[in-house]
């Protein structure tokens, strides 16, 4: 072994120094990714790294009106739940509720204020700051004030209520600017006019499902996204399984079965727009079987004589003997309780439909009592903010005025009408006429892309207001929004940017708008109501605001309801026909539309969440995309199957997805939901399906001058294309389980 | 005639003697990263000296670490709390200017984590001081090391020993340490 040749030696040591090499280079690679351990410059006070601290505040994710717990570590908001002493919703939330942090932390937020470079819409901005910003725009909104031209400043903002919309309306005032709009896609604009019509109220009642024992649901979704869903939902468990011994029953009357429907013991798919001759059939059985002893019982009769069952069979698409057995249920039952809304109060006559729903109501004694429509609970902050709310009608009137050049600086703020108004309404067309749009806004949307300045918002986890839902729970209820973080962003809260404006624009402004933070204004708007509330002395209000920013919520405990109004036959004749119109010749267009909004989206305003794009559809378990719901017998009939991409067209425009089989909708339905779509929404919205608005043709409900999203025909074409669907679920048969009991056919 | 076995091996005698040296070197350059670039003692932004601060000058543990007795994680001092004192104090040393320069600059100082545990581990320092254990069970003499090293491996048998030795109730159930 001794003579080694040079040979083997330099192999030898070739052979040490690269396994050397390599073991240092394994040690190195399975060492631990360096972390740091980062202190706190000057740490804050309050907290302890490693322990949580809830904030109660208000979601703002939707107009429902919950209250949340956010659960912050380090300043950082980590989870989302349910405020468990928040009225609405008693600690529960839903999905679009827990994103929130999606859009806090959103990486598409706008983080400076911008101006326009390029041409309108190019999305060509320059970063400028704050001071800029808010100079230029308040010395543009001062001189148009002193010049007497303030009137063509006008404000459209989504749903703004509490003290904000009081702050934004006084501001305008002051300005001399008289028109300041909310439009809102979810505002149901045929159900406020026919409460205003049948029983004289403004405000929403409150519909007591909780301790109802018949839920007859005219189209209204309320387990998805009618009104205030997690509230709802609460009820109807409770409706269901709160009293032992007595289960309430659910009927759902809709074309296509939604998760209501789904939930329901019967779902009556009635054709498309008749849901109000229905209701009109049952409080005609109901009168004349002798269900209703008023003493207007002689002229009820009469003025229902048109809707007998049997007569109107044909074209509700009911049995006279179904109606016969509703109208027995009803009779039955001591807490009945009819509702509407979804695709009945979205016909070219919702309003009369919405009406029928009511007469319903009135006849079934269901007014004014424990388990039906419950009216009152006077609002602790006023509320105009309804008064504001701008249906379709009104918005083409702006758009009118807009496409004229009569407006010269329009700021807009969390509404996005580019997206929910259909193409045909011509409404983008006219938004290009406005001089300077400024957009406060948190997202690059398709409306703020519009924008010549952009000045970023915070999101509501970050923003200091309030607000009174609406119908909330039948008590006076306010809730409190704080800042659970810091900013993230250097961005301002609207109602911050205004008060700088009014400083900014001088004149008697800062005299009538004097606080200069939100937050100064909230404390003092509180300490009126509870002023009010002491009679009239603010003694103890310390006490006061630190238990409602503990609480996230202050609530009267009990109060006294309205007496039920009374009601009088002769709204049938002032509503009008209750039956809904349709845009398109039934031979050129066989189906009706139904555009319907999920509880992932919404109207949209959902799709930048990266949580909710993922989230499964609960009815179709679809994710990622849209898609054209249509019946077996018609998918058969066209030759479709899931994933066929088929060509929508309407009078008002055309679009191409992929078709879900659904069993549950009529043959003559074909269903697509809202939300995707977005041509400007960020990474996670952008690129992503279609909005079916834009088919939409635009008819109005003459009464509400709601847009009649439910009354447009449409037509199928196949492309010949395929698109996979990406979803959760596998197959929709039982494939002989047998889960849904005795095996049949499936079509 | 004899048959050898080692006969029938000679050919291979020179590769695995080559894989075997290989073998070695791979053992040497493995020992040496951790002798000589081991993460359990890194160098941090500033040559802060343990045996300094708690040896010489006597200060308690939770002096500095204020929230090792009432959270999960120990704390490490805020540029706030080393400026309490280092305004006046040895105010000339260079490590000291460092410490200065952060604190004008109101930067953090991005100290190298050497105790750590994977983040599916709940570990909470809290529930181990009130049950007395001494800091330097886990983190060794820290008051006699100029740099900070990591003395104990920290991995889950480490933690199982110990549980089970002062039988600390429910010490070995899953759900103590992974919820």
């Amino acid at each position: 072994m001794a003579n080694i040749s040079r040979r083997d030696f330099l192999k030898f040591i070739g052979a040490g120094g690269i396994g050397a090499g390599a073991g240092y280079i394994y040690a190195e690679s399975v060492k631990k990714t360096v972390e740091f351990l980062v202190p706190q410059v000057i740490p804050p006070e309050d907290w302890s790294p490693g322990v949580a601290t809830w904030y109660n505040s208000l979601c703002g994710q939707c107009p429902a009106g919950c209250g949340i717990s956010v659960r912050i570590r380090e300043g950082r908001a980590k989870k989302i739940e349910g405020n468990p002493v928040h009225p609405v919703n008693q600690g529960r939330l839903c999905a679009l509720g827990q994103s929130g942090l999606n859009a806090l932390y959103n990486p598409d937020r706008i983080r400076t204020p911008l101006r326009l470079t390029g041409a309108r819409g190019s999305g060509e901005y320059e970063p400028i700051d704050w001071d800029e910003a808010m100079t230029s725009l308040g010395g543009r909104l001062g001189s148009m004030k002193i010049q007497g031209a303030a009137d063509r400043i006008h404000l459209l903002t989504g749903t703004v209520r509490g003290h904000l919309d009081l702050l934004l309306a006084r501001f305008m005032e002051q300005l001399g600017a008289p028109t300041y709009l909310q439009y809102d896609y979810t505002h149901p604009h045929s159900l406020y006019a026919a409460n205003r019509m049948v029983f004289g109220v403004d405000r929403l009642p409150y519909y007591d499902i909780r301790n109802s024992d018949l839920l007859l649901s005219f189209g209204a979704d309320y387990l998805g996204m009618w009104i205030s869903p997690v509230h709802h939902s609460l009820s109807y468990g409770h409706l269901r399984q709160g009293r032992p011994g007595h289960r309430g029953t659910c009927v759902q009357i809709e074309p296509r079965m939604s998760l209501s429907g789904a939930s329901a013991d019967r779902w009556i798919p009635a054709p498309p727009g008749t849901e109000g001759l229905l209701a009109l059939a049952i409080a005609e059985a109901l009168v004349d079987g002798g269900g209703y002893d008023g003493a207007d019982r002689a002229d009820w009769s009469a003025a229902l004589r048109p809707f007998k069952a049997s007569k109107l069979a044909p074209t509700i698409g009911v049995d006279a003997a179904v109606v016969a057995e509703l109208t027995d249920a009803i009779r039955r039952a001591e807490h009945p309780l009819a509702i509407g809304g979804g695709p009945a109060a979205e016909g070219s006559h919702g309003t009369a439909a919405m009406t029928a729903v009511n007469v319903l109501n009135h006849l079934a004694g269901s007014l004014g009592r424990r388990g039906g429509v419950l009216f009152g609970a006077d609002p602790v902050v006023a509320d105009d903010w309804r008064v504001r709310q701008a249906s379709y009608a009104r918005m083409m009137e702006h758009a009118q005025i807009m496409g004229r050049g009569d407006v010269d600086v329009l700021l807009l703020h969390g509404t996005n009408p580019v997206f929910n108004l259909p193409q045909a309404s011509g409404y983008t067309a006219a938004l290009d006429k406005v001089g300077t749009i400024v957009a406060l806004s948190s997202f690059m949307d398709d409306t703020t892309a519009m924008a010549d300045l952009i000045l970023p918002t915070n999101v509501y986890l970050e923003s200091w207001g309030d607000d009174v839902p609406e119908p909330g729970v039948g008590l006076p209820l306010a809730t409190l929004s704080q800042p659970v973080v810091t900013r993230i962003h250097d961005s301002r809260s609207a109602g911050d940017i205004v008060l700088g404006l009014a400083h900014q624009i001088g004149g008697e402004l800062p005299a009538e708008l004097p606080w200069t933070t939100m937050e100064e204004y909230i404390r003092h708007s509180w300490r009126q109501i509870y002023s009010v509330e002491a009679g009239g002395t603010d003694a103890g209000f310390d006490e006061f605001w630190k238990d409602a920013l503990r609480s996230g919520v202050w609530a009267r405990n009990r109060a006294e309801m309205e007496a039920a109004p009374t009601v009088s036959p002769a709204v049938l004749a002032q509503a009008g026909s209750a039956a809904s119109e349709f845009d398109g010749a039934e031979n050129d267009y066989p189906f009706v539309l139904q555009p319907m909004m999920t509880q992932g989206f919404v109207d949209g305003r959902g799709a930048n969440l990266p949580w909710q794009q993922e989230l499964p559809d609960p009815l179709t378990s679809v994710v990622f995309s849209t898609w054209v719901e249509l019946n077996p017998t018609t998918a058969a009939e066209l030759d479709l199957e899931e994933g066929d991409v088929v060509e929508v067209s309407s009078s008002a425009g055309t679009l191409a997805a992929p078709v879900f089989i659904y069993q549950a909708i009529r043959p003559d339905v074909v269903a697509i939901p809202i939300g995707q779509g977005h041509t400007r929404f960020g990474r996670f919205a952008e690129g992503r399906g279609t909005n079916p608005l834009d088919l939409v043709a635009t008819v109005t409900d003459e009464s509400s001058g709601a847009l009649a999203t439910a009354a447009t025909r449409v037509t199928i074409r196949k492309t010949g294309e395929r698109l996979s669907l990406i979803k959760t679920d596998g197959v929709s048969r039982d494939l002989g389980r047998q889960i849904l009991g005795p095996a049949k056919e499936h079509a | 005639m004899s048959v050898s076995v080692l006969e029938a091996l000679q050919p291979f005698k020179k590769p695995v003697l080559l894989g075997l040296v290989g073998l070695l070197g791979f053992l040497v350059g493995d020992w040496a990263n951790g002798r000589f670039n081991s993460d359990s003692a890194p160098v941090q932004p500033i040559e802060f000296s343990h045996r300094i601060h708690a040896s010489e000058n006597q200060i308690p543990c939770q002096y500095c670490h204020v929230y090792a007795a009432r959270t999960p994680s120990a704390g490490v001092p805020s540029v706030s709390k080393c400026m309490g004192c280092h305004q006046s104090i040895a105010t000339e040393s260079p490590e000291i200017q460092k410490l200065h320069g952060y604190w004008e600059a109101r930067q953090p100082i991005p100290w190298i984590k050497v105790h750590d545990v994977p983040d599916f581990v709940y570990f909470t320092h809290k529930r181990h001081i009130k049950a007395d254990l001494e800091c330097e069970q886990c983190h060794g003499p820290v008051e006699t090391m100029d740099r900070i090293t990591r003395v104990e491996s920290l991995r889950m048998p480490w933690c199982i020993d110990c549980h089970t030795e002062n039988q600390v109730e429910h010490g070995r159930d899953c759900w103590t340490c992974h919820k």
